[in-house]
């Protein structure tokens, strides 16, 4: 049983959405719930059972009512397991902590959210606790702090209690305490600064000085739902904190402050910067608390070798700046982030960050505007800055990031008009990083590494020509070295044309490039190679600026016969090559002057290539080039894309010109043309008056007749759904008239076999709409929703393709009247109605996955209730209650499912008595018939 | 200051990649998404993360030479932190994703944003970021341990125990504590009458004798040139790590590191969150500073309250005038072989004792070595011709001259390419010295016996120890270029 969960469960984690649509989260809670209830189940498994709950509650519990529901049913869970299992029962708080919040429970202040917090708040303050209970109590307090934390405010009326627990804890719990006391505080004042009316009385009676009540009395209880709440109040210089209006006299506060302060100490460093983040917060938004109520941990802080103290350090100096931080503090924290940026104790992302703390360090007197944008602070001299230089030892990231603080404290100097030599040093790395490149040696990340750092490199120094040309030079050699680079020079070419507009550096480096490889001779050149060139310079050929007349020398080379590349003139991929690099010739701004040349290559490879592929699109842009005048040929060849044009098939490139297009392709629609609308069936008459009793008198009998039938595979499995097609709202006038409709249908789960395509002749706006029957074969007789979309044509001839609406198959779609044989009349039926009871509620006795029986109440009268069973049962009844028969209703839902109800009503109410083979039935019934009661008249 | 998920990732170089473990945090995916707002992007499922993380960290498709998501150039702003296009490129992104990769792991996690998520916020103001980063690197070593190469059934042991881990120290999401790593202490009854607080980083107390172990470590790196246009670099940086097992609730003990009397401070200190107040003085020096020789030069005093496990108490840096091993290297070109010259001279001020010291001689881009004519004044000389390497072992004892030399010549004839390397072409090339030296440091730094005080009803057994080790200790040949090492030279 536990290995089958762990399987289902490790399912659901990996794909929820694809969990789901094998059942619904509906009935999967409902397993949960009842197997977590279950006595014979062990905690080992049950607190497997809790992750989903804890990991995707909004998805189990998709509205807050169930979420509410689901709550209470923990909270039954919890208040029912012993307490030696802590462990299970500290993941059930977390479970129910995440009920309640995703649901938004938590934040309307539910029924069971208000118990829970109660619950939590008792075995917080447990005082009969012993140690074995400490792990409950420290999550219970946790689960109060992320309850604060999603509903700042939540517990703003229990700050005293909180802080007078802390100050008493001398175990290990004063930790959590002190996590929860800080978050409520922090939310409680700074829900007294967005509160411009409040005033040094309502913090006194906050923190407990004897007005509570008071206070409680003229605050509208509840959450603060502003998101602004949650957000971290430390920013940037320029970033505002909302202020509390209470002069100097914040006693109370400043003494909850610091004796937090006094104690944290005590806490893991984790927990530590936590609470001084929260701190700095409060003490940010009340002017009466001066910050140097931190300095006595200043020290202490500043030499720490925790990356989150330094950090908290750090986010301090950010919202206090100079009222806290001297300009030797400030001197030192930042030589301090330099050391750690390259500390050999550390670990590399920790270096990492601190590199990119000192791009955004917390200066005392910023001179930028501080909007998150990198810059050098004041005090990062290219001297302390040097420290920094990348290395080839450094690992790419590293490298990188480097780099990238060099190349800004370079330009800065520069701009301050320095000596510069920090500028040759990064050049000479980048020359070193290219020498390891050219060794071949050091695999990707060495390539890739060098890329980048080349890019970074010209992205603050490109303007600087004997660096940059310096730089085409050695990457022209790398690539004669080295041609598999080709996509990596293409991408450093795109990416700085792109990111750099005003710079031409890329332009240069491919038309140096160009030269490069039409000088090389041609002897000695590979297929792969060649491949390569004929990629660069294909990119090469999209340059305006770029005379193509030795791109053509070259073409013309490999494709003759004389060239000495033998391999271009029967290989389809080097065909294509050649051809991709003439297609943009084709486009390109001196065509004028390639003409000849370009006209003999293409009718070469026309006439000479091996490929007939190859030499029909020859053809055609030979074809192209020499009938069609420049500007048609640009129209014809022309594509948004501009660049990273794919190899053209050649019916694309026909299609793009513009008479053609509609014949050739498939177009599509973005919205919905048309969709399917349900059509109801008229409510039949009850089956089966025919003949009198002629049949076996006894129940068994008729089920063993009945069952027989299910003997023939196929014998009534399917379903049959009636719908109109009507067009949109919002068609276009343009789809009025549709011929030839084909329907697909997708699945959206496995609950029904897959559906073949569906055809409609014809679809007019003017005439009535085209029925459609739908048959579909349940595998579980569930509601579902297909994946509709269509293909049709319209008048004008044109082929188009687009998605439907969803089709829904509610739940009373998959109802069928019983499948009795045609001669049997209503008593047979009756009987086999008593049959089928009499078997389910037996079977449910001894058999866990088989049937049961369940009852739906409502406050129907009997009038109100006969409507009803008129209205949606008519057909499936097999008793006449006009006679004063009881009512009996069989549902029938293939492919063997049944729901056997008997309706009575008794003084107001209806009792529907409901059984079933299929319990898992049992949620979608209670749903449908909870939707058929509510409004009768509209279902 | 809160994760919205965790995941560990298992592959061997890019290949066979799953999910081991996953957790999402929901409480803080639904503070996320109020958050973010309409720029909310959720958290994807396990494998659209995997196969995205993989790309950004250059392991995914590790069979094709170039996959543009992967290899393009761009430079990624804001290291350590990533972001994961997990719906196109087009719209938003995942972001700030951190990840460690070690061995055949990948830890990453997704630290909540708690700011306006335009503009984009700078990692410095998200405490998310380090409480992110010290989870990762706190579970990198529950899981592997502590440099050790992990075993497949060690990981999945400590796979499975993550849950309940992970609801002792970060039940919603927000971390609380590093795993543990020992086994779990039991937990601390109320002290007897005791209002002293138990600290959270002490999971339980110590009943018995006390013992404090005080151990002091230097590592010394070196990058040596013999060249004269570039000067050679070496530093020196310790670690003071303590083993306490003192009894009470919160102990008082005191380290103190004392210098000889010209010694130059100790900088960059960095010092455990256990120690309970400091000195200005102790952290002024710097070593990216001026330094100032009249600055602070101990005692440098340690007053803290100790974990039960043992910890770092302290970490320095230290400049020393001279490295304890000063070479030169010299190799030649000749006709089908090379000559290679060596020298090796250990500094008077160091002890000559060592617990090891091997000089590795490496060959890289030649062929396998063919006739090795190589001798050696002093230890003894092992030839690896499979590894083109030469391991000169120098024993215990540099000769009373503290000279040494190797001289003689090597041809590369073997029938196989040797080892490749991408720095060590042509005559670039070097020897790394691996040596340990007991009961020394380079700066003098020491801990006395007597001067480690513990306040303590039963008198405590006290052991110091010190020691000095190599680390990346390099001697470039002279006639070949060597890499730059350190931007130093550049002011």
């Amino acid at each position: 049983m536990e290995a089958v969960w762990a399987d289902r469960l490790a399912l659901f984690s990996r794909g929820p959405a694809a969990f789901l649509s094998g059942t619904t989260a509906e009935a999967f809670l409902a397993e949960l719930l009842r197997e977590l209830r279950d006595d014979r189940a062990g905690f080992s498994l049950k607190l497997l059972l809790l992750s989903p709950l804890c990991e995707h509650p909004a998805l189990l519990c998709p509205s807050d009512w169930v979420g509410e529901e689901t709550a209470l049913d923990l909270m039954s869970v919890f208040s029912q397991c012993p307490s030696r299992c802590v462990q299970f029962r500290c993941q059930l708080l977390v479970a129910l902590t995440s009920v309640l919040v995703c649901t938004s429970c938590a934040a309307a202040s539910s029924r069971a959210s208000q118990d829970f917090v109660d619950l939590l708040l008792q075995a917080a303050q447990d005082s009969q606790a012993d140690g074995s209970q400490r792990p409950l109590q420290e999550t219970a307090c946790e689960c109060l702090r992320e309850l604060e934390a999603c509903c700042p405010g939540l517990l703003s009326q229990r700050l005293e209690l909180l802080g007078g627990l802390r100050q008493r804890e001398t175990s290990r719990l004063h930790q959590a305490l002190a996590g929860v006391q800080a978050a409520a505080l922090r939310n409680a004042v700074y829900r007294l600064s967005r509160d411009g009316a409040a005033g040094a009385g309502h913090l006194k009676a906050l923190l407990g000085a004897g007005a509570a009540a008071a206070w409680e009395a003229d605050q509208d209880s509840g959450v603060t739902t502003d998101p602004a709440a949650l957000r971290s109040l430390v920013r940037g210089p320029m970033g505002t904190v909302p202020t509390l209006h209470t002069g100097p006299d914040c006693k109370e506060l400043r003494s909850a402050v610091s004796s937090l302060l006094e104690e944290s100490y005590l806490l893991t460093p984790l927990c530590q910067a936590a609470l001084l983040h929260r701190l700095t917060e409060v003490v940010a938004m009340a002017p009466g608390v001066p910050p140097g109520v931190f300095r006595a941990q200043l020290l202490r802080l500043l030499g720490t070798a925790e990356v989150s103290l330094l950090h908290a350090t750090l986010l301090m100096k950010s919202a206090f700046t100079d009222s806290l931080f001297s300009a030797e503090d400030e001197a030192f924290l930042l030589r301090r982030l330099v050391v750690l940026a390259q500390h050999p104790l550390l670990p590399a992302p920790q270096k990492l960050f601190y590199t990119d703390c000192l791009l955004h360090f917390p200066e005392n007197r910023p001179i930028g505007c501080g909007d998150g944008e990198e810059s050098v602070p004041v005090l990062l001299t290219p001297r302390l800055a040097a420290v920094l230089a990348p290395t080839v030892f450094n690992d790419g990231a590293a490298l990188l990031s480097r780099l990238n603080l060099l190349c800004l404290v370079c330009l800065e100097e520069d701009e301050q008009g320095g000596d510069g030599v920090g500028l040759p040093y990064l050049y000479e790395h980048l020359g070193s990083l290219l020498r390891i490149v050219e060794s071949g040696g050091g695999g990707r990340e060495v390539v890739v590494t060098f890329f980048r750092a080349a890019f970074l490199f010209l992205s603050y120094f490109h303007h600087v020509e004997r660096f940059s040309s310096g730089l085409t030079e050695r990457l022209c050699r790398l690539y004669v070295k080295h041609p598999r680079l080709a996509p990596h020079l293409i991408n450093l070419a795109d990416l700085t044309q792109e990111r750099l507009p005003e710079c031409r550096w890329a332009s240069g480096l491919l038309e140096a490039l160009q030269k490069v490889i039409v000088d090389a001779p041609l002897s000695q050149l590979t297929p792969q190679d060649l491949s390569r060139h004929l990629k660069t310079l294909a990119r090469v050929a999209e340059e305006a600026g770029v005379p193509q007349r030795a791109t053509l020398r070259f073409l013309s080379a490999v494709t003759s016969p004389s060239g000495g590349c033998p391999g271009v003139r029967g290989d389809w991929r080097l065909g294509n090559g050649v051809l991709a690099v003439c297609r943009r010739l084709l486009v390109h701004p001196g065509l004028d002057s390639l003409l000849l040349p370009l006209a003999d290559v293409l009718q070469h490879v026309a006439s000479r290539h091996g490929d007939t592929d190859v030499q029909d699109h020859a053809r055609l842009y030979y074809t192209l080039l020499t009938t069609l005048s420049r500007d048609k040929l640009a129209g014809v060849l022309a594509d948004g894309a501009g660049r990273q044009v794919k190899k053209q098939a050649l019916s694309s490139l026909v299609a793009e010109s513009e008479a053609l297009t509609g014949s050739l392709t498939v177009l599509q629609t973005e919205t919905p043309v048309f969709r399917l609308t349900e059509v109801r069936p008229e409510p039949g008459a009850p089956a089966g008056e025919g003949q009198a009793d002629q049949h076996p008198g006894d129940a068994a009998a008729a089920l063993e007749a009945y069952r027989a039938q299910f003997s023939d595979a196929g014998f009534a499995s399917d379903i049959t759904l009636r719908y109109e097609l009507r067009h949109a709202d919002t068609a276009d006038a343009a789809f009025s008239r549709l011929f030839s409709l084909r329907l697909h249908f997708d699945r959206t789960d496995a609950h029904y076999e897959a559906l073949p395509d569906a055809s409609v002749p014809c679809l007019f706006g003017d005439r009535p709409p085209p029925a459609l029957r739908l048959t579909v074969r349940p595998r579980r007789p569930r509601p579902t929703t297909l994946r509709a979309s269509a293909l049709f044509s319209t008048a004008d001839g044109r082929t188009w393709h687009g998605p439907l609406p969803d089709v829904p198959v509610a739940f009373r779609q998959t109802f069928l009247p019983l499948p009795a044989p045609p001669s049997w009349s209503r008593g047979d039926r009756s009987r086999l109605f008593d049959g089928l009871w009499e078997e389910i509620l037996a079977a449910d006795d001894d058999d866990d996955s088989g049937g049961a029986d369940s009852l739906f109440c409502c406050g129907l009268e009997e009038a109100a209730l006969d409507a009803l069973v008129e209205r949606h049962f008519l057909s499936f009844l097999v008793t006449d209650p006009a006679r004063g028969d009881p009512v009996k209703v069989l549902l029938f839902l293939p492919p063997a499912s049944h729901v056997l109800m008997k309706i009575r009503s008794e003084e107001d109410a209806a009792h529907f008595h409901i059984a079933t083979d299929d319990w898992q039935l049992l949620p979608h019934m209670n749903s449908f018939l909870l939707s058929i009661t509510s409004c009768p008249a509209s279902s | 200051m809160t994760l919205r998920a965790l995941w560990i990732i298992s592959h061997e170089k890019g290949e066979n990649a799953a999910v081991r473990f996953s957790r999402r945090f929901s409480t803080v995916e639904h503070r996320a998404k109020r958050l973010a707002g309409p720029c909310y992007l959720a958290v994807p499922e396990d494998n659209v993360i995997l196969q995205h993380l993989l790309t950004e960290l250059g392991l995914a498709d590790s069979d094709k030479p170039y996959v543009a998501l992967r290899d393009d150039c761009l430079y990624r702003p804001g290291a350590p932190a990533m972001e994961l296009h997990v719906d196109g490129p087009e719209k938003g992104a995942l972001w700030p994703v951190l990840a460690i990769l070690h061995g055949p792991l990948v830890l990453a996690c997704l630290p909540l944003a708690d700011a306006p998520p335009e503009p984009r916020p700078p990692l410095v103001s998200l405490l998310s970021v380090s409480q992110g980063l010290t989870l990762l690197a706190g579970l990198q070593t529950f899981l592997l341990g502590s440099g050790s190469k992990p075993d497949g059934e060690g990981l999945a042991s400590r796979l499975a125990m993550l849950p309940s881990v992970l609801l002792q120290i970060c039940p919603l999401g927000t971390p609380l504590d590093v795993p543990p790593l020992g086994p779990p202490a039991t937990p601390a009854g109320p002290a007897p009458g005791g209002t002293q607080k138990q600290p959270a980083w002490k999971t339980g107390v110590h009943r018995g004798r006390p013992v404090v172990n005080v151990a002091l470590l230097e590592t010394v790196r070196s990058m040596q040139y013999g060249n004269r246009s570039r000067q050679d670099l070496w530093d020196v940086y310790g670690t003071v790590t303590c083993k306490c097992e003192v009894e009470g609730v919160l102990p008082n003990v005191t380290v103190t590191l004392s210098l000889p009397p010209n010694g130059s401070p100790l900088q960059d200190l960095l010092i455990h969150p256990c120690v309970s107040s400091l000195d200005s003085s102790i952290l002024t020096a710097s070593s990216v500073d001026n330094c100032d020789s009249s600055a602070f030069s101990g005692p440098y005093k340690f007053p803290f309250s100790p974990p039960l496990e043992p910890f770092r108490l302290c970490s320095y840096t230290s400049q020393v005038p001279v490295p304890p091993i000063l070479g030169s290297y010299q190799l030649k070109e000749e006709e089908n072989q090379l000559r290679v010259t060596a020298n090796l001279k250990l500094h008077e001020s160091v002890k000559n004792n060592f617990e090891y010291c091997e000089a590795h001689l490496p060959f890289f881009n030649r062929d396998q070595m063919g006739v090795v004519e190589v001798k050696v004044s002093s230890g003894q000389l092992d030839v690896s011709k499979e590894k083109n390497l030469l391991v000169w072992a120098l024993g215990q004892k540099f000769p009373k001259s503290r000279e040494v030399t190797l001289e003689g010549k090597i041809s590369f004839s073997g029938p196989a390419a040797g080892p490749a390397d991408p720095l060590c072409t042509e005559l670039t090339a070097y020897i790394k010295m691996y040596f340990k030296v007991p009961d020394t440091t380079l700066s003098g730094c020491s801990v006395d016996q007597h001067s480690v005080q513990v306040y303590s009803s039963a008198k405590p057994r006290i052991v110091t120890s010190r020691e000095l080790q190599s680390n990346d200790y390099f001697i470039w040949n002279s006639t070949g270029s060597a890499p730059v090492s350190s931007g130093q030279m550049m002011v």
